[in-house]
């Protein structure tokens, strides 16, 4: 199920909210986390129950390897089902994610023929399994008690991080879960939440499906892209990506806090980096964490000396380059963030004394890199490269432009058609470039939270969130997907 | 500001504005879901997918022109004035048989019909016998006469920005109203050079086959067809084969199915023809409109006068098909054929 649809948003989440704090009237708090677990199982099965199978297969293995590890405390069989369990959660995230690709590199590379039908893959895999791995690692160190089944499931399933994270460490969610005093619903922590969803949905629904229609339109097209079309196609789809995860880890926080949980943050204004190493402390902040707690420090961190921790910092990328799919376009994504990294590590002084500059070069950097993370692959990529730096000029903008069909301006449209054919471009151009300009003011105005704690109690602001809200609610007659969900 | 004040703004606000977007959608209804238009006299018929369905529940008619793309270009008011009746146009893209009885379905079920005027394409006769009606463009809540599953239509920004403006605005034009509904001709370019362009002569021909389930297609089809006009025999069904271009005709036989359409023919032509309730009409084998592609703008597609050629032509009974006749029929169409496949093509070659 979507966060951005009408069954979510007028069906599902009241009737969870109804059914938990009702639940948690009753003295057990069990049947409030059976019914909250069993939500989050339909909301995870709605398109496709057979990947309730993974999830449910992945959280009884995890957990009966937290309660081996109950049972062997300490020691070498305790290693032994840290070692068994790391195996089969990284086993499973390969075979559902990556044993395609591994079989057609094999091909690639070794002139094999080996085939396999397409292996499907289940939404949110990747989070939900870091998110236990990290969790087993935890056990094994014995930072993490081990919790009861109910706890853990509902752990592992709540589902507004289920499918796109934040990944939530253990002591993030479980005390919460366990504490009396979060039993009944609190109606400001409600009113936070839901206009923090609001504002999220109007990012997804409002920005960044608007900015996809460009971006969706111009890389299926690259090949007849000039330089000017490339440049603003890629700013375009680093402002969709922005605006979509930005949206969506707004919308799961949300949600987490009318159930009163508040969720890690996950996003901070990254597109205000002024270095790459800042701009992945404020991009999916929770897997930077995981990414650093359980393979960087692991590997030696920055103890080890200067190569060592270059080393370190390349292979952490590369891997955050792979868990976001299966696809070189990916390592190779990953790997230019992770060189970028070592260089700001062996040359700290290269910087400009300006941040303004600095903040124009990290986002240069990453928009250029994140346009081979949208491309299908290295080709492609190298395609749209061409295109950015030797594509020349040949007026295809007006043609980019004019892909942008947005609905509550077909009057306009339709008038200008009839009475001033010759204003149609210009009107395109106009709409192009206002979505532009408004998404770097929203990206340069304050941050939700602080945009709901300074005008969420206004009758303005109250206003603008109803507004907000309905208007994302009669833009969702075309749902679309978020993209963190392809990872 | 409270907490509770502020919970309590908030929702009013939300409510307010919803329904207020509810109020607008429901008084404009382009799709005519509720009722016929308030606010115009015109109702403007532009969006046959989107229209078609609510039109069947809330129109005034008694008498339906039925059929696919090449109907909409009837202009009704003549039909109208002949017959001293009201007609819609119940229209459907390629207007398979099982679609356009579902139709007809809910047609009976909202009226009491008088006459059907029903433009029967050879390729509905031998499609799936599946209704096709429920998809992205048609969804099912537009088939639905309650409101209560019409949350897409009630509060869909498309419905708000784009169908009412427009539906206001054909009917302020008068585009789309009275015959003309549904009429696509404007802008169209009829000419034997468009029409060529929709077909390239493939150098070899594929072998005559008839598909054993199109067989089984057209039998079942054309029975329930027999079934709708047996079991309403109060209503006069005036039943006509439009003429698709000679291109049609030549495609059918380099791609090995014009067997198909024989057989189609065949099996509908003395079945129809032998119902007391129809008039049956045959036009495809009318040489000098489909062997005249400047007719045309593609292989089915004709130009609206070709319409009223045919309208003169039921009226006037000059084409009419009765049960003794139908063997010269088929023979003239027959004869007609190998002319186009041997000769009439290649006058445009």
């Amino acid at each position: 199920m979507l966060f951005n649809s009408v069954l979510f948003i007028m069906v599902f989440l009241p009737l969870t909210l109804l059914g938990w704090f009702g639940l948690q009237r009753l003295e057990n708090p069990r049947y409030a986390k059976l019914f909250l677990f069993g939500m989050s199982l339909w909301f995870y099965g709605y398109y496709n129950p057979w990947y309730l199978l993974v999830l449910l297969g992945s959280l009884g293995i995890n957990y009966i390897c937290s309660l081996l590890l109950q049972k062997y405390d300490g020691g070498r069989i305790a290693g032994c089902i840290l070692a068994a369990g790391l195996i089969l959660n990284v086993g499973l995230l390969f075979y559902f994610k990556y044993f395609n690709f591994f079989l057609d590199n094999c091909n690639f590379f070794f002139h094999t023929d080996w085939h396999l039908e397409k292996i499907a893959l289940p939404l949110g895999i990747s989070f939900f399994t870091f998110q236990q791995i990290s969790f087993l690692v935890d056990r094994y160190q014995k930072q993490a008690p081990h919790y009861s089944f109910m706890d853990y499931a509902c752990f592992i399933t709540f589902f507004p991080q289920l499918i796109a994270g934040p990944i939530v460490l253990h002591n993030e969610f479980i005390p919460t879960l366990q504490a009396r005093q979060n039993r009944r619903p609190d109606a400001a922590n409600m009113l936070n939440g839901f206009s923090l969803f609001i504002l999220g949905l109007g990012k997804k629904v409002l920005l960044a499906d608007v900015l996809a229609i460009i971006v969706n339109a111009e890389y299926g097209n690259i090949a007849y892209l000039d330089a000017p079309s490339a440049w603003l196609t890629i700013i375009f789809y680093m402002l969709e990506l922005y605006f979509d995860f930005s949206g969506y880890c707004d919308m799961a926080r949300g949600i987490g806090r009318m159930f009163g949980f508040p969720l890690p943050e996950n996003f901070d204004s990254p597109l205000r980096a002024v270095s790459v190493a800042d701009f992945w402390r404020r991009w999916h902040m929770t897997l930077s964490r995981f990414l650093s707690n359980y393979i960087y420090i692991p590997l030696g961190g920055n103890r080890k000396g200067t190569a060592i921790k270059c080393r370190n910092i390349l292979i952490v990328f590369a891997v955050s380059g792979l868990w976001h799919g299966a696809n070189w376009t990916f390592v190779v994504w990953g790997l230019l963030h992770g060189l970028a990294r070592v260089f700001e590590t062996l040359f700290p002084k290269f910087r400009f004394r300006r941040d303004f500059f600095n903040r124009l070069a990290t986002f240069l950097f990453v928009t250029l890199t994140f346009g081979i993370f949208r491309s299908d692959s290295l080709q492609q990529a190298w395609l749209l490269f061409t295109k950015l730096f030797a594509g020349g000029n040949n007026g295809f903008i007006v043609g980019l432009c004019n892909t942008l069909q947005i609905t509550e301006l077909y009057a306009v449209r339709k008038a200008l058609e009839l009475a001033f054919p010759t204003l149609l471009n210009p009107f395109y151009v106009l709409c192009t470039f206002g979505l532009l300009i408004l998404s770097i003011a929203l990206i340069r105005g304050p941050k939700a939270e602080q945009w709901i704690s300074r005008r969420g109690r206004t009758s303005l602001g109250i206003f603008v969130l109803a507004t907000l809200f309905t208007w994302s609610l009669i833009s969702l007659s075309k749902v679309s997907t978020f993209l963190y969900f392809n990872f | 500001m409270t907490v509770q004040k502020a919970w309590k703004k908030l929702l009013i606000f939300i409510m307010v504005q919803v329904l207020l977007l509810v109020l607008i959608t429901y008084v404009c209804d382009p799709f005519y879901q509720y009722h016929q238009p308030y606010l115009t006299d015109a109702q403007p018929f532009y969006d046959r997918d989107h229209q078609v369905p609510g039109s069947v529940r809330t129109s005034e008619y008694d008498s339906i022109l039925l059929g696919s793309s090449v109907a909409e270009n009837f202009d009704t008011s003549v039909i109208d004035a002949h017959y001293n009746c009201t007609t819609l146009k119940v229209v459907r893209a390629s207007g398979s048989t099982a679609d356009l009885l579902y139709y007809l379905e809910q047609v009976h079920d909202a009226q009491t019909l008088t006459h059907v005027f029903w433009c029967m394409d050879i390729f509905a006769l031998n499609a799936d016998t599946q209704v096709t009606l429920y998809s992205a463009e048609t969804p099912r809540h537009l088939h639905t006469a309650t409101i209560l599953d019409d949350f897409t239509y009630l509060l869909n920004k498309d419905i708000l920005f784009q169908e009412i403006p427009q539906n206001l605005a054909f009917a302020a034009m008068g585009k789309g109203t009275g015959g003309n509904a549904y009429n696509w001709a404007e802008n169209k370019t009829f000419s034997a050079q468009q029409a060529m362009r929709a077909y390239a002569k493939p150098t070899q021909n594929v072998a005559p086959y008839i598909p054993e389930d199109s067989r089984e297609c057209t039998d079942q089809n054309l029975a329930a067809i027999l079934s709708e006009i047996n079991s309403h025999p109060q209503v006069q069904y005036t039943i006509f084969f439009p003429p698709y271009s000679m291109i049609w005709w030549d495609c059918g036989y380099t791609s090995g199915i014009s067997d198909e359409y024989f057989y189609t023919l065949e099996k509908a032509l003395p079945a129809l023809a032998a119902c007391p309730n129809v008039d049956l009409h045959y036009f495809q084998a009318e040489q000098d409109i489909i062997c005249d592609l400047d007719n045309y703008m593609d292989m089915i597609h004709y130009a609206p006068e070709v319409n009223q050629f045919m309208l003169d032509g039921i009226f006037s009974d000059s084409h009419k098909v009765l049960p003794e006749t139908v063997p010269s029929v088929l023979a003239d169409m027959e004869s007609l054929f190998q002319y186009i496949i041997s000769e009439g093509i290649y006058l445009y070659y």
